[in-house]
């Protein structure tokens, strides 16, 4: 665990720091994410998921049930009509082992418009509301953008692995 | 609405649960399209969210705070008995002793991971409560292993005084089932049910407990609660009428039945 708290505890903090209102609630972030990682450590598999990336995935799921819990007051937009979406296996793999540079070519294949909202949202950290002020884009067109981005994101990764070879990519 | 739609819908209502801004009505669709398609958490778009995150944050990642890095030094050791369960592979003091050696433990790890083959991390994203267990028998599997179990009697208000009815509720399980009987049946596409559960311990507002029909011509039905959100300590459970999908905000302008728990 030393090793970890050494070699992650930068990265826990910091998505910590993203969605918490404050010093202590980060804290709180921080603490229940490596009690998370001290239960989980028997299911990582290094052939799903990068150590960064698992223990990144453990951060965000604890950030974001925190800013859930925070907000309580769900901001209800209707979505935009339903456009056409890649085609998805029903029963996808799970495993995206993917590295730095993978992630970086996949986010390029996205529309400059989504490229630009996963910038604001996941570079800069902002929320959909900061993203709306910033961009003068509806919400609902915000949230649709990130949705199917990530979904394109994980079907392009997925095919540079040579898993599902038949998704189409980005539109 | 075609299964191919269905499955598409869900994804995107997944992709909204991993990046954390689905509204109460989507959080509703979401559950209820899980059970229709036998369908969880997607951990591969979990996975992608956060490589996409990781990698960004990488390049202004801010040290962890001396402080608060001793913390969680000082913390972890206090878990020394954790639950047995199936999922928890390494023991705690072999899980200590082999962190001293980070590279042993993460292969070690591995090792133990592909023993038991995409065991645990596929069983994390099925839905807890398998399709195939009607809600009957999900409530009586909780009777029997839940050993926290609240129970209380439901009260119809004057207009529903006919019905009565059951909740059973388990704080450590986050689980639990409404048995109502004769509740009259809603036409789904005009109103539909609503459960509110009551928690001042987490906040004066009540919690969304989910959207649920009755169908015409059932006496009793086994309704799950539905609660997006952690309840610990419920005292009271309200039914509502709604609109269809349900309200994020319930304005108790019909109220059906309430069970206070003891």
């Amino acid at each position: 665990m030393e090793h970890c708290v050494t070699k992650y505890g930068g990265l826990v903090w910091s998505i910590a720091q993203r969605y918490a209102r404050d010093r202590s609630s980060a804290e709180d972030i921080v603490q229940e994410t490596f009690t998370d990682l001290w239960k989980s450590a028997g299911r990582y598999d290094p052939s799903v998921a990068t150590e960064s990336t698992f223990i990144g995935m453990l951060a965000r799921r604890r950030a974001i049930d925190f800013a859930r819990k925070e907000s309580r007051q769900p901001i209800l937009e209707p979505l935009p009509d339903a456009e056409s979406l890649p085609h998805v296996s029903p029963e996808p793999s799970a495993a995206l082992r993917c590295e730095s540079e993978d992630v970086r070519a996949a986010l390029k294949q996205l529309p400059e418009e989504t490229q630009r909202i996963f910038s604001l949202h996941f570079d800069e950290g902002m929320t959909h509301p900061e993203i709306v002020e910033k961009t003068g884009l509806p919400l609902g067109t915000v949230k649709t953008r990130l949705r199917r981005g990530l979904i394109d994101v994980r079907n392009i990764l997925h095919r540079l692995e040579g898993v599902q070879p038949s998704l189409s990519s980005a539109r | 609405m075609s299964n191919q739609a269905s499955i598409k819908r869900f994804e995107e209502l997944e992709a909204g649960r991993i990046l954390g801004d689905l509204d109460a009505a989507e959080t509703a669709e979401w559950q209820e399209l899980s059970a229709e398609l036998g369908r969880g958490s997607d951990l591969s778009l979990e996975l992608a969210a956060a490589a996409i995150e990781t990698d960004f944050i990488q390049e202004q990642e801010v040290a962890l705070p001396d402080d608060i890095a001793a913390l969680v030094r000082r913390e972890i050791p206090k878990f020394s008995s954790p639950e047995k369960s199936s999922a928890t592979i390494i023991a705690p003091p072999v899980w200590q002793r082999l962190f001293q050696s980070p590279k042993a433990a993460w292969a070690i790890a591995a090792l133990f991971a592909a023993l038991f083959v995409a065991g645990f991390l596929t069983d994390g994203a099925k839905p807890s409560n398998p399709p195939e267990l009607s809600s009957e028998e999900a409530r009586d599997e909780l009777l029997r292993k839940a050993g926290d179990l609240i129970e209380s009697d439901f009260g119809g208000t004057e207009a529903y005084g006919g019905m009565s009815g059951k909740v059973v509720w388990s704080d450590a399980l986050q689980e639990g089932y409404m048995t109502l009987t004769n509740l009259p049946a809603n036409k789904p596409d005009k109103n539909q049910y609503q459960l509110w559960i009551v928690d001042p311990s987490r906040d004066e507002k009540p919690v969304d407990g989910g959207v649920f029909d009755i169908p015409s011509g059932k006496e009793t039905a086994v309704i799950p609660i539905r609660n997006p959100l952690a309840v610990t300590k419920p005292a009271a459970f309200v039914i509502t009428l709604e609109q269809p999908g349900g309200v994020v905000v319930s304005k108790q302008e019909v109220v059906v039945a309430l069970a206070k728990a003891s």
